[in-house]
């Protein structure tokens, strides 16, 4: 017992410092979307996992509004000293500075690392004169305005993922705002639109029901979960990949040391057989990218996009 | 019938059941508290469960959804503070009745007109949800349009005595409404360049203001010192006699029909089905002039109204993985999290849970009779015995803690006084309140939006 309480009593003096203590008090995540979408319900599950892994509780703070830029504007008050992180999807800093002002930019803040991601697509109802990916861009090309598709709103991911495809084949199309995925569907469902885009989760139990054909994923390589979409790889439009993609990202100026910890805690937390599960059910794979490789995707994927909205007319 | 007796008893048991009864009381609590509102409490409480066993998480969902709606009826009744948005209809029979000394019978006919609504939606939900859901589909951006247009005009009913006042009242409110980013052109209006506006004004802070401040104010206006003596609250000589129930009976019926249609449509809340049985029961009424006077059948149909809604605003989300609001969003969250896949298959991946849940929101709706009609009524009326002097500081400081955490922004606390200023001055200028909400509530949802190129290819771009 005397041995043991000496042992406590030195510890202090044994451990690293400071630092090395990290994380020892509660963790803010700031999520710029409401409670109960694909972003928070991600944040959520992961938070479980990371809270048994850092051995302190995650806070999960919804901040929605804006396309994200409100939450992500909020988190830009937040210090650098690892107690609060935001995790977002790509599109509130890749997109969205594109086409409103924002209170900041890539440098605002210290990537730590990518979680995981999913494609869009682009699907039609069973009538629909087209088979695969090729004779539907063919269909769209040949009879321009005809068609409309759904998006997430103008100046959205989604709209831009699927410009930057049709730029290619001097494809016009409608582009029809929805306030997200759901609404989106609701319309495509009810015949209001031709074609449903949107990411892949929503529309996948009318896949397997017979009442959406998914022709189209905007990654380079084919989604399991929609054989008859084609990539855009086999396109020769590869190079026009858009992802939707999450992310743990801290303030600008964040210790390395800290960055690492949570790093490591991301990768052994993501790669947990049960979220791989989780995001199975969403349609989205596991994939941790960290420090400099996350800057550099994060700048390619900015830069595309602001081509993309530079074209349609929609820059700030 | 199998599935039915399994069902049956895992929502009986121990967790689930005694949460219903926690939750069902919890929710009137939080609808009684104006600036607590139930997606707020929901949004907070939900996550905190995703541990657990997923029917005791969504029996507290069910019990906070329909007791806060009958929550917010009381304040209303008794001060004409809604106590969430959907009670706002209350306060225009409910208070007058309040006021003629008949505050505990309003309390019961509010009770009843709740589970009854609740009761109606959820046979609807269990029975031919999936139906209905179909439906929805056919709702395109151009029919959601012309409901708004009908919306729009029935702002008419409640525009008062002075028309020209109500109609700018309902343009102040279309105004409000504007603010935001538009989603259609990506447009910014009104938003000066501040971030937090990009999402519009939030229409519970404004409401909070506008609705339950100038009677905040008129209540320290009186400074009054001593309250209702206890020998003139007539709490116990209430009896509600079978004569007014049958007269009420056409009301249900109707109001119980309109919560439902509200509800199964995605955008529009529990304050327009409130708004719009308030409307068709003065309408179809003999005597249209003793609404606002004190009719019990005004406080019947605006609270019959909104718990209908509630229930019938899961059947997008459960039988098409669509949520129509966020509390529906919620809870196809809460199940995605427990390893569902929200969409057509849904009831069939997990009949035990999907269905309790729908059994969940029907006891709660019949829980509302128990916990209201012995406990709640009974005590809630008692605050009538408060001095102003204590009631004007408390409610102002819950109506602020509940502004300040629906965004955690201390920016809306300003809104919500403004509001609030607002509201006091055009009241004393006689300009009615109702038009500029409820014209708020239809340019907040989707319906703002005019028809969209849909129908028209090629046209608008």
């Amino acid at each position: 017992m005397k041995k043991f309480l000496i042992g406590i009593a030195l510890l202090p003096l044994v451990s690293a410092p400071a630092l090395a203590e990290y994380p020892e008090r509660a963790i803010e995540v700031t999520v710029p979307a409401p409670a109960g979408g694909g972003t928070d319900t991600s944040a959520r599950k992961l938070a479980i996992l990371l809270e048994k892994e850092l051995g302190v509780s995650m806070a999960i703070l919804n901040v929605a509004g804006g396309g994200g830029s409100v939450g992500v504007t909020q988190f830009m008050q937040a210090k650098p000293d690892g107690y609060s992180l935001l995790a977002t999807w790509n599109s509130p800093i890749t997109t969205v500075p594109q086409v409103q002002k924002t209170a900041y930019g890539l440098d605002s803040f210290t990537p730590i690392a990518s979680t995981s991601e999913t494609a869009y697509t682009m699907c039609v109802k069973p009538d629909f004169p087209a088979e695969n990916g090729a004779q539907f861009l063919d269909e769209l090309a040949a009879n321009p305005d005809k068609y409309t598709y759904g998006n997430d709103g103008i100046g959205g991911t989604m709209q831009l993922a699927a410009e930057r495809i049709f730029q290619q084949r001097d494809i016009k199309a409608v582009a029809i705002p929805f306030g997200g995925a759901g609404e989106t569907l609701q319309n495509f469902l009810g015949g209001h639109i031709d074609i449903y885009g949107g990411s892949i989760s929503p529309v996948l139990p009318y896949v397997e029901s017979g009442e959406a054909k998914c022709l189209i994923v905007t990654s380079a390589a084919p989604v399991e979960a929609l054989p008859q979409a084609a990539g855009l790889e086999s396109l020769g439009l590869g190079a026009q990949e858009t992802l939707l993609w999450r992310m743990f990202l801290a303030p600008a100026g964040l210790d390395q040391a800290i960055a690492d910890r949570l790093v490591a805690a991301l990768e052994k937390t993501v790669n947990d057989p049960e979220y791989v599960k989780f995001l199975a059910t969403k349609g989205e794979l596991p994939n941790v990218v960290a420090g400099e490789a996350l800057t550099a995707r994060l700048q390619s994927e900015f830069d595309g996009l602001a081509e993309a909205a530079k074209k349609l007319g929609l820059s700030q | 019938m199998e599935m039915i007796a399994s069902i049956l008893s895992s929502v009986l048991a121990t967790g689930p059941f005694l949460a219903m009864i926690g939750s069902s009381i919890l929710g009137v609590f939080i609808g009684a508290l104006p600036g607590l509102n139930p997606v707020m409490a929901i949004a907070l409480l939900l996550p905190l469960t995703y541990s657990m066993d997923p029917l005791v998480a969504l029996a507290m969902v069910a019990g906070i959804y329909n007791g806060s709606m009958y929550g917010g009826a009381i304040p209303a009744i008794l001060l004409r503070i809604p106590g969430t948005p959907a009670a706002i209809a209350t306060t225009f029979d409910g208070y007058p009745m309040a006021q003629k000394g008949e505050a505990a019978r309003a309390l019961k006919i509010a009770c009843w007109s709740s589970a009854i609504g609740g009761t109606a939606s959820a046979i609807a939900l269990i029975t031919v949800g999936p139906l209905l859901a179909r439906a929805t589909l056919a709702f395109g951006p151009a029919e959601y349009f012309w409901i708004a247009v009908f919306g729009m005009a029935s702002v008419g009913v409640l525009v008062g005595t002075d028309a020209v006042k109500g109609l700018m009242a309902a343009v102040f409110g279309l105004l409000l409404g504007t603010v935001g980013l538009d989603q259609l052109s990506g447009v910014p209006r009104y938003t000066f360049d501040q971030t937090w506006l990009l999402s519009g004004l939030d229409l519970i802070v404004i409401l909070v203001g506008l609705y339950a401040l100038p009677p905040v104010l008129s209540l320290a206006e009186k400074a009054d010192l001593s309250g209702l003596s206890a020998s003139d609250l007539k709490l116990d000589n209430v009896r509600v006699l079978w004569s007014e129930v049958k007269s009420l009976i056409p009301t249900w019926i109707r109001s119980s029909l309109i919560g439902i249609s509200v509800g199964i449509l995605p955008g529009a809340g529990g304050n327009v089905a409130a708004f719009l049985s308030y409307n068709a029961t003065k309408n179809a009424s003999d005597d249209p002039k003793s609404f606002g006077e004190g009719n019990p059948r005004g406080v019947a149909a605006a609270e019959c109204g909104n718990n209908a809604d509630n229930a019938a605003s899961m059947i997008p989300a459960l039988a098409l993985g669509i949520p129509g609001n966020v509390v529906a969003a919620l809870v196809l969250g809460a199940l995605l999290i427990h390893g569902l896949q929200p969409g057509p298959q849904l009831f069939h991946q997990n009949p035990q849970l999907v269905g309790g849940f729908m059994v969940e929101m029907l006891l709660t709706s019949l829980i509302i009779l128990i916990v209201g009609g012995a406990a709640a009524t009974r005590v809630f009326a008692q605050v009538q015995r408060l001095p102003g002097v204590l009631l004007v500081p408390t409610v102002l400081v819950l109506m602020a803690v509940g502004v300040y955490v629906i965004n955690g922004r201390v920016i809306d606390l300003w809104i919500m006084f403004a509001a609030g200023a607002c509201g006091y001055f055009l009241e004393k200028m006689e300009v009615p309140l109702a038009p500029i909400v409820s014209a708020l509530s239809w340019a907040d949802g989707r319906a703002e939006h005019p028809p969209r190129p849909a129908d028209q290819p090629g046209g608008l771009q």
